[in-house]
């Protein structure tokens, strides 16, 4: 993959990533409009400490799907994980002790099968599928904490500071996303998935086999939300929500969609959802210390979104979207 | 010899007529079966004053999932339906004293307004259709929250409430517009040429496109179709409640989902319709009453609806057809 052809001076490597990955200029744009309304209050240690909070949690959440949106599925189950996962680790841990908090990534890459085997070989849309089961698990969770947050003490070492200044959270997140990014660019089985996200039935032509590694897509993603969770979990003090909340599901979505990755599959990936998180976060920061009234937020959040999938929708044609 | 034949062709008619018509019947044995059971375990369900309290409970249920049910028939999903319901209730709540009767127009116009956007993002931008309508929901639910200021409201229009809670021979009168809406788009879908085509594109687009059917205008009709009966569901939600904030009717999409899907309307498109939703809607509200009769909480409901919702999804899919799915 050599290209001899690369031009190496500085301005030319600069022009080509802001082409390649445009929200750069939205991401820009908006730190520049927020640090010059609000120059007390948004270029503070405190709140690029709280922009980098969010960004993990967003960016945690978004690694694992952003894998499966490269084949054009969709996968909603992370704050199923989350949720599920957490009020296990409480229930359980009187019995296992500390392994109890393994739970949540051996949750994650069961329920990742379970959608994967539904999807592929039931031909169930993802969706909705995932939809449905994001519910079943947060009506497991109400059950069985009993309509009571939980909390869980002793993982303190996970978000414990390493580094002053730096969230620990934050370091955990980076190996996560590198192997997410290792595994979408540079694996064979990256290849294939972008393949069966831009022509499945070439992609079934060509031999590859399209069941298997949309389970693998699917089994790996839940793998990576439940691994997410984990430190999630402990970023948010132990606990988690036991009724859900639809900004936790949609928040990922619009930082995968924000970044460029396109819903009908075969482009973008985990390192364009970096920036879509990242964005994002400066936004939602920026909404949250303006003088905006608060109810606002959801509905400039909406906007956005609609504005970003109609942007990265660009150039699709033919009747059989759905 | 010849009787033999007969039996054979007996048989094969018979095995024939199940197989083309099972997704017909296994909801009604559903139906009668959940209808058993609930009445064994408390005789109280089919008594007058339980007939009233299912009657409230379904009939605004039935009207949205007429709408998400044309939707669905098209192959396509309309997310936006509980957020478009939630918003008509609200802008009734908030403007009846204002203006009167008025507000009902006014509320049909917006949710067929919302119903025309997700249709032209669907349609004409090709956004898929999950997300053009979860955007859309997301923007509906920050108008409600910005209008209504996340607190509760309560209707005090004698009239407005007059819609719902009229008794006529026995039932409500919500009984007889849910009923009739029913009736209404199951005409639509069974004989206008507007359901055949909606059918058609269901079946194929391909092949609807092929056969001269405007794609894009039937896309963008049934999602405002939608809409409209999203609208109307929560006009009368509201007259019949008489009071609501945002959170109301939170988390309803999935056990609206499930209600088409039972009735055995096919998620890959082009299968069931608006009389189907009816057993549909019977089933999830049967199961909602009596599993609150017995006392469980809203969280096992959600499993409950969360499990029907995806088995009836795979068993309604028309696996032969489909290539591949997303």
């Amino acid at each position: 993959m050599k290209n001899l052809n690369r031009k190496t001076s500085i301005p030319s490597i600069i022009m080509q990533a802001i082409k390649i990955y445009p929200v750069i200029f939205v991401l820009i744009a908006f730190v520049v409009i927020f640090s010059s309304l609000y120059p007390q209050r948004f270029l503070t240690l405190l709140n690029l400490t709280a922009i980098i909070r969010q960004f993990v949690s967003l960016m945690l959440f978004a690694a694992g799907p952003s894998i499966v949106v490269v084949t054009g599925s969709l996968d909603l189950s992370y704050v199923g994980i989350w949720m599920l996962g957490g009020i296990l680790v409480w229930l359980l841990q009187p019995f296992l002790g500390m392994y109890s908090i393994l739970v949540i990534p051996i949750l994650g890459l069961v329920t990742g099968f379970l959608i994967g085997i539904i999807h592929a070989k039931a031909k169930m849309p993802s969706f909705i599928l995932t939809l449905s089961l994001l519910v079943i698990y947060s009506g497991l969770t109400a059950t069985i904490a009993g309509g009571i947050p939980r909390t869980v003490k002793g993982y303190d070492f996970i978000t414990a500071d390493l580094i002053r200044g730096v969230p620990t959270p934050f370091l955990w997140a980076i190996p996560i996303i590198i192997a997410a990014i290792y595994i979408v660019k540079r694996t064979r089985m990256g290849i294939y998935l972008y393949s069966i996200g831009s022509n499945e039935e070439g992609a079934k032509l060509a031999g590859i086999n399209v069941d298997r590694y949309k389970i693998l897509a699917f089994t790996i993603s839940g793998l990576f939300s439940g691994i997410g969770s984990v430190i999630i979990f402990q970023h948010h003090g132990g606990s988690v929500p036991v009724a859900l909340n639809l900004n936790t599901v949609v928040y990922p979505l619009v930082a995968i969609v924000l970044g460029g990755t396109l819903l009908i599959g075969g482009s973008g990936g985990p390192h364009r959802t970096i920036l879509g998180a990242l964005t994002f976060t400066v936004l939602i920061r920026g909404l949250n210390i303006s003088f905006l009234d608060p109810t606002m937020i959801q509905l400039i959040v909406g906007l956005l979104l609609i504005a970003s999938i109609i942007a990265s929708s660009r150039g699709v044609r033919g009747v059989t979207v759905t | 010899m010849k009787g033999n034949d007969k039996a054979v062709v007996k048989e094969l008619f018979i095995s024939g007529w199940l197989r083309n018509n099972i997704s017909t019947i296994i909801p009604v044995i559903a139906v009668v079966v959940i209808i058993g059971i609930f009445q064994i375990i408390n005789p109280v369900f089919l008594k007058y004053q339980g007939i009233i309290t299912l009657v409230y409970a379904m009939s605004y249920f039935l009207i949205a999932a007429c709408g998400l049910t044309f939707v669905i028939l098209m192959g396509s999903f309309d997310f936006s339906v509980v957020s478009v319901l939630k918003l008509s209730s609200l802008l009734c709540v908030l403007y009846v004293d204002r203006i009167g009767l008025m507000v009902i127009p006014l509320a049909l116009l917006v949710s067929v307004g919302f119903g025309f956007i997700n249709g032209i993002l669907f349609a004409k931008l090709k956004v898929p259709s999950f997300m053009a309508t979860l955007g859309v929901s997301i923007v509906v639910e920050g108008i409600g929250l910005y209008l209504s200021k996340g607190f509760l409201h309560i209707v005090t229009n004698q009239t407005f409430k007059a819609l719902t809670v009229t008794f006529i021979a026995g039932l409500p009168s919500i009984f007889y517009w849910a009923i009739g809406v029913c009736i209404i788009c199951t005409l639509i879908a069974l004989i206008t040429p507007f359901g055949r085509r909606i059918y058609a594109i269901g079946g194929n687009p391909i092949g609807a496109v092929l056969s001269g059917i405007n794609l894009d205008r039937y896309r963008i009709y049934v999602f405002m179709l939608s809409g409209f009966l999203a609208g109307l569901a929560g006009i009368l939600h509201i007259s019949q409640q008489g009071g609501g904030s945002i959170e109301m009717a939170a988390d309803m999409s999935i056990p609206l989902f499930a209600s088409v899907v039972a009735g055995g309307t096919a998620l890959s498109g082009g299968v069931g319709g608006p009389h189907r939703t009816l057993l549909g809607v019977i089933i999830i509200t049967w199961i909602q009453a009596g599993m609150l009769m017995l006392g469980y909480d809203r969280g096992i409901q959600m499993v409950v609806f969360g499990a029907i919702a995806i088995v009836m999804g795979i068993a309604t899919i028309d696996r032969r057809r489909i290539k591949f799915v997303k």
